[in-house]
C-alpha cells in the first residue's frame, strides 16, 4: 500500500467525524499553545531587557555591599561603605576606566522657569562617565566639581515648553533645601542607563556626586553604597571587576572591615545580572512547559481513547480491508497515520493559537519587542507527531490483529 | 474426532504429495482442492465444524455449496477463501498451499486470487462505487490512475458504468451487490467465492445477480457460492451438501433448459468418504 493512499484514506476517516476529531486535538491544541504563548510572553521580556544591555553597559560593573544572606536584585541590602578614596583607588587599576558613586538624590519638587513639578524619584548623583558622551543628543556630558545636570528626554518633557541646553533647574531635597543644576545636556532616549534605575523608561535626571553628594555629606564623610566600575573596554570587563574586588577586599581600601556587620561584597557586570535574571525566568518557563506537558499527555490519552473508539467501531471495515488483501502493516500504518494527522493538525492549529495569544499578551503587557521563537514552532509539531504515533500504536495493533472473519461478522 | 481417520490423516499429512487428491488427478487442475480438512474449535469440549473434507472445484467450474445452519458451510467458505487454516487436512487454492503460508503470504493470496462476495455486500461506506471496486487494487499498490480505470471498466461490465462516484448508501441493494461483484472481480481471481449472495434481495434483483453470475461463469470465471436455497443453488452444474461437518453427497444438477454446462465436468473428490 502506497503511503500517500494512506494518509488520504486517513484524512478521510478523520473528516467522516469532524466534531469528534476536533474535539480530540484540543487537548494537544492548548497544549502546544500553552507553551508558544509563554515562550513568546519570555522571549519578548528578554529581549526588552537585552536591549536595555546596551553595548557600553557591557563594559560596567555594578557594586555594592550587603549582608550575605540578601537575596534581591542589583544593590539589594546595599550598604554606605565605598568611600571617594576607593573610587579613585579603583580608577587606577589596569583594567578601569573609570569608577564613581551612584546616588539616588531624594527629592520633592523640580522647578523651572516658575514651573514646579512634584517628583520623589529620578534624581541620581553618579560619575560624568555614566551617561556616556555619544548618548547625549543635545549640548554635552556634566562636568564633576560642576553644578550641572543631564536630563532624558522624558524629564526635559515634564515642562511646558520641554526644557533645553541652558535652562536652570531647581531641585528641592529635603533637609537640604533646594539646589539648582544648570541643564547642559539631553539624552537621545529615556531608556535605562543601568540596572540601578531599574528597567523601564522613565523621566530621570542626572547630576554629578560632586558637588550634589559631597557638598552635604562634607567630602572626607562621603560613603556610597552603589558603585559603577566601567572596564576600558568589554573584553576586560571580568579583569576590571576581579581587580576592583581585589583592591576592596584588601586592608588598604575603606571600604573593608568597615563597621562591624560582615558584608559581603558583589561586584557584577551586567551580563552577570542579565545571567541571574535569565535564570528566575528560566524556572519560570520549565514551569510553564511542565505544564503544558502534562496538558499534552492528557491530549495523547485523548487522542488514544478516540482511536481506540474508532477501531472498535471500524471493525468491519477493517475486516472488508482484511479480506480483499490488506496486510497487517497496511492496518497498522493506516490508524497510525491517523494518530498522527491529529496529532500534527492539533499541534499546527496550536502554533497558530499560540502566535495569537502571545501576540495579544506581548501588547496587553506592553512589551516593546515581539519576538518569536519559531524553533519551538518545529518543537510543537515535532511533538505532536511523537504524541499521535505514541496514542496511535496500541490501537493501531488492536486493529491489525483483528480476525477478518469475526471482523465480517461484527454488527 | 469422529470415525477411524486419524491415522490416516496423520499419514496425509506426512507424506502429503503436493498433487494429492483421493482420486489422485494433480490439484494444478484445480481452482480449489481441500483434501481430508479438518478444522476442530475448543469450545470447552472440541467442536469438528469440518470433519475430514475433501473436495475439488476444478477451473471454470461452478459449485453450490448446501447444507443446513452448523453444516460447516461458513467454516468451508473461510478455509478456501484464505481467512483461515485448516486444524489439520490441506487445502489449496491455485494449486498453492494456504495451510503452509505464513499469515502475509495468506493475506496476499487472498487479496489477488480470490474475490469475496457476501450477503451483506461489505462494501466500505465512505468510498464511492470505484473506490470500493479499486479497494483490493490499494492493498497490491496500484497507481490511483490505473486502479481508477480498472475498476470503472469492471464497473461498466456488470452494469453499473452510469453509478461510479455514488456512495453506497446512494445505491439499491441489488446495486450495491454488483459492485461488491466488480470488488471481487477487480484482481483477476481464480475463484469467485459468493457467501448467500441474493440472502438479503429480493426475488427479481437476486435472479438478475444469479443471471450475472451465469454470464460470468461463461466468461470462465471459477465459482462457488454458498445458499440454503435450492433453487439458486439449482443454478450451479453441481450441489456440495454437507452435514455435520461432512460432504453428505455431491448433486450434479441436471441440465435445466436453455442451459449447458459446457466443458467443466461436475465432479467432486470422494469427500463423501467419511460420512
Amino acid at each position: 500500500m502506497k503511503f500517500g493512499t494512506t494518509v488520504t484514506m486517513a484524512w478521510r476517516a478523520i473528516r467522516a467525524h469532524k466534531l469528534r476529531s476536533t474535539l480530540t486535538t484540543l487537548g494537544v491544541v492548548i497544549g502546544v499553545a500553552a507553551v508558544l504563548t509563554f515562550v513568546i510572553l519570555g522571549a519578548s521580556l528578554q529581549a526588552g531587557v537585552i536591549g536595555d544591555v546596551s553595548p557600553d553597559d557591557r563594559e560596567n560593573v555594578y557594586g555594592w555591599a550587603a549582608p550575605p544572606d540578601t537575596n534581591g536584585g542589583p544593590g539589594a541590602g546595599a550598604q554606605p561603605v565605598f568611600t571617594p578614596r576607593d573610587l579613585a583607588e579603583i580608577e587606577r587599576q589596569p583594567a578601569v576606566a573609570a569608577a564613581y558613586g551612584f546616588q539616588p538624590v531624594p527629592t520633592q519638587t523640580l522647578s523651572a522657569r516658575n514651573e514646579t513639578i512634584p517628583r520623589g524619584s529620578g534624581v541620581f548623583a553618579t560619575g560624568p562617565a555614566y551617561v556616556d558622551a555619544e548618548d547625549v543628543a543635545e549640548g554635552r556630558q556634566f562636568r564633576a566639581g560642576e553644578r550641572e545636570a543631564v536630563l532624558n528626554p522624558a524629564a526635559a518633557a515634564l515642562f511646558e515648553p520641554n526644557l533645553t541646553v541652558g535652562d536652570v533647574i531647581e531641585i528641592q531635597v529635603p533637609v537640604v533645601g533646594s539646589v539648582n543644576a544648570t541643564v547642559v545636556g539631553i539624552t537621545a532616549d529615556s531608556q535605562s542607563r543601568s540596572p540601578f534605575e531599574g528597567f523601564n523608561p522613565s523621566p530621570r535626571v542626572y547630576l554629578p556626586t560632586d558637588p550634589y553628594v559631597t557638598d552635604v555629606t562634607q567630602a572626607d564623610r562621603t560613603r556610597f553604597s552603589l558603585v559603577v566600575v566601567e572596564a576600558t573596554s568589554q573584553g576586560t570587563v571580568d579583569a576590571a571587576r576581579d581587580q576592583a574586588l581585589a583592591y576592596l577586599n584588601s586592608s588598604a581600601s575603606d571600604a573593608s572591615g568597615f563597621g562591624e556587620e560582615a558584608l559581603e561584597l558583589r561586584l557584577r557586570t551586567s551580563l552577570e545580572l542579565l545571567d541571574q535574571f535569565q535564570e528566575l525566568f528560566n524556572v519560570l518557563q520549565n514551569f510553564v512547559v511542565g505544564v503544558a506537558a502534562i496538558s499534552l499527555l492528557v491530549g495523547s490519552i485523548g487522542i488514544a481513547n478516540i482511536m481506540l473508539v474508532s477501531v472498535t467501531e471500524r471493525t468491519r471495515e477493517i475486516g472488508i480491508m482484511k479480506a480483499v488483501g490488506a496486510q497487517r502493516r497496511d492496518i497498522l500504518q493506516l490508524f497510525i497515520v491517523e494518530a498522527v494527522i491529529l496529532g500534527v493538525v492539533g499541534s499546527i492549529l496550536g502554533v497558530a493559537l499560540g502566535l495569537v495569544a502571545g501576540y495579544g499578551a506581548v501588547e496587553l503587557v506592553g512589551f516593546e519587542e515581539l519576538v518569536i521563537p519559531w524553533e519551538w514552532g518545529a518543537i510543537a509539531v515535532v511533538v505532536g507527531i511523537a504524541v499521535g504515533v505514541l496514542a496511535g500504536l496500541y490501537p493501531a495493533y488492536n486493529a491489525s490483529k483483528t480476525d477478518p472473519i469475526d471482523a465480517l461478522r461484527y454488527e | 474426532m469422529t470415525g477411524g481417520q486419524g491415522g490416516g490423516e496423520d499419514a496425509a499429512d506426512a507424506s502429503a504429495p503436493s498433487t494429492a487428491t483421493a482420486a489422485g488427478e494433480p490439484v494444478d487442475d484445480a481452482a480449489v482442492a481441500l483434501v481430508d480438512a479438518r478444522k476442530t474449535y475448543q469450545l470447552g469440549e472440541p467442536v469438528h465444524a469440518l470433519d475430514g473434507v475433501t473436495i475439488d472445484v476444478p477451473r471454470g467450474s461452478y459449485t453450490a455449496v448446501m447444507g443446513p445452519s452448523g453444516s460447516g458451510k461458513s467454516t468451508l467458505m473461510n478455509l478456501v477463501g484464505c481467512l483461515d487454516t485448516a486444524t489439520s487436512g490441506r487445502v489449496f487454492v491455485d494449486g498453492a498451499d494456504v495451510g503452509a503460508m505464513t499469515d502475509r503470504e495468506r493475506t496476499r493470496v487472498r487479496g489477488e486470487k480470490v474475490g469475496f462476495v457476501f450477503q451483506t455486500f461489505n462494501l466500505m461506506p465512505r468510498l464511492t462505487a470505484v473506490e470500493n471496486v479499486a479497494l483490493p487494487l490499494v492493498f497490491r499498490g496500484v497507481a490511483k490512475d490505473e486502479r481508477h480505470e480498472r475498476a470503472a471498466d469492471i464497473l461498466e461490465r456488470v452494469g453499473l458504468g452510469d453509478r461510479l462516484e455514488h456512495a453506497p448508501n446512494e445505491l439499491s441493494g441489488g446495486q450495491r451487490q454488483r459492485v461488491a461483484i466488480a470488488r471481487a472481480l477487480v484482481n483477476d481471481p481464480a475463484l469467485l467465492l459468493a457467501d448467500e449472495p441474493t440472502g438479503n434481495l429480493d426475488s427479481e434483483t437476486g435472479a438478475n445477480i444469479l443471471d450475472l453470475f451465469d454470464d460470468l461463469k461463461a466468461e470462465g470465471n471459477t465459482l462457488v457460492m454458498v445458499t440454503h436455497e435450492r433453487d439458486v443453488a439449482e443454478r450451479a452444474d453441481r450441489i456440495v451438501h454437507l452435514l455435520d461437518g461432512q460432504v453428505e453427497r455431491v448433486e450434479s444438477v441436471a441440465d435445466r433448459p436453455g442451459r449447458q454446462h459446457g466443458d467443466a465436468p461436475a465432479r467432486a473428490g470422494d469427500g463423501g468418504e467419511g460420512a
